[in-house]
């Protein structure tokens, strides 16, 4: 009895080479929830449950904005390791599907070949372009409906945030900075939007202008930012804050030099 | 305000949702939970605003709102909760106030400080962060309940 328990304790049976696999896609998974948005209580959660599963005693981490510090523990003996993480446009799907493997992993726990296997599968599910371009088109269209604009700034608004998306999917497509990108998308949004003041198209132009540049709101960062500070990740939280205002004053740079342009 | 404009909004409401969840690409099946949750918040904001509840007020009690249905949707299709709830608040961001408040600012640069540009400019601006913490301490509360518990929520 005392043998069993010690065994699913995990004391004896785990080598050091082992411990290292298991480091290793642990660190892999944290990583990728950092990159690709999870907040930071989520990430820990995840990674020391997936530990857990894997046969470790538990799982030890430090979260800063760019990098991760993971250290597991097995009995007495710990394997550390740090990774850098790279930013990543957000995407949920592949947060979702992590979620997914750990409930299996914890659902058959000690099977390292299989979280293994699922990580490999992961994929990014990311939304076609013909499908993407107008449904924002027509959010920020949307958008300009609900603060009151008329029917010609409707359409207005649905042309600039299309090409104002194409615009920003080509330029991410590229790998340039996030700020860059925010930068010249809010500048070709708003050359479009003014539009609206030549010869008086359309006589609600302020709304037509402030809602063509939404599809550029950085919502996730500035939750994010939010729910770590408040569940005790105070410097995360100030990272993505900083991020985020970064990104929302390097939109209003080029909304202004587009403003600048123009008159 | 009629129910037929409430409805109107509502379904208006829906569609930034859908589409700020495909920028954050969000899986497929979640999509229309997006967009009922973001029609529910905005009309629920609608009904306490034509009740006479300030704007701050209002967004904070409807950002709680989904931050509790997005709770049970989670435990219930086992998603993480920002994706339903980040959303579905998305229609709710102040642009205007925020868009008001650069114009001021910039117009202050090139024609000088006047009391009317002032005034606009800290209104706007103050509009517009009351209005940013409110979404986000009513998406916090929730959260912030269930993390007393040691179990986790999916």
């Amino acid at each position: 009895m005392i043998l069993l328990n010690r065994m699913s304790k995990g004391f004896p049976t785990i080598s050091h080479e082992e411990q290292t696999r298991i480091t290793t896609v642990v660190v892999r998974v944290a990583v990728m929830l950092l990159e690709y948005g999870a907040e930071s209580r989520l990430i820990e959660q995840l990674s020391s449950r997936l530990g857990v599963a894997l046969g470790c005693t538990s799982i030890e981490i430090s979260l800063i904005p760019s990098a991760i510090v993971l250290t597991t523990l097995v009995g007495d003996s710990s394997v550390t390791t740090t990774r850098r993480a790279h930013e990543q446009p957000i995407n949920m799907s592949i947060v979702h599907q992590i979620v997914t493997i750990c409930i299996s992993a914890e659902q058959t726990p000690r099977n390292i070949m299989m979280v293994e296997r699922a990580l490999g599968n992961i994929h990014a599910n990311p939304y076609p372009a013909w499908l993407i371009v107008p449904i924002i088109g027509l959010s920020c269209a949307a958008f300009s409906q609900l603060q009151g604009a008329d029917w010609l700034g409707f359409w207005i608004t649905f042309l600039a945030a299309s090409v104002g998306m194409m615009v920003r999917r080509a330029l991410s497509s590229r790998n340039y900075s996030l700020l860059i990108v925010f930068a010249f998308t809010a500048f070709v949004c708003t050359l479009i939007a003014s539009l609206s003041f030549y010869h008086g198209l359309s006589s609600t132009g302020r709304i037509v202008l402030s809602s063509s540049v939404l599809l550029l709101v950085p919502g996730f960062p500035y939750i994010n930012a939010m729910l770590d500070a408040f569940k005790g990740y105070i410097s995360m939280g100030w990272g993505r804050w900083t991020q985020a205002t970064l990104v929302t004053l390097m939109s209003s740079l080029g909304i202004m030099l587009a403003m600048g342009f123009w008159t | 305000m009629t129910w037929f404009s409430l409805l109107l909004n509502s379904l208006w409401a829906a569609i930034p949702a859908v589409g700020f969840g495909m920028i954050f690409n969000v899986p497929r099946s979640t999509l229309p939970l997006c967009a009922v949750g973001g029609a529910l918040t905005y009309g629920f904001r609608e009904v306490l605003l034509f009740n006479h509840l300030s704007i701050e007020l209002s967004t904070f009690i409807a950002a709680t709102a989904i931050g509790i249905i997005g709770v049970f949707w989670s435990r219930r299709y086992v998603m993480p909760r920002p994706i339903y709830t980040v959303p579905s608040i998305i229609p709710m961001i102040p642009g205007t106030y925020a868009y008001e408040m650069m114009i001021s600012l910039v117009s202050m640069n090139t024609v000088g400080v006047t009391d009317a540009l002032l005034s606009s400019f800290i209104e706007n601006g103050l509009r517009a962060i009351s209005i940013l913490f409110a979404i986000a301490f009513g998406l916090v509360l929730p959260s912030m309940y269930y993390t007393k518990r040691k179990q986790p929520i999916i």
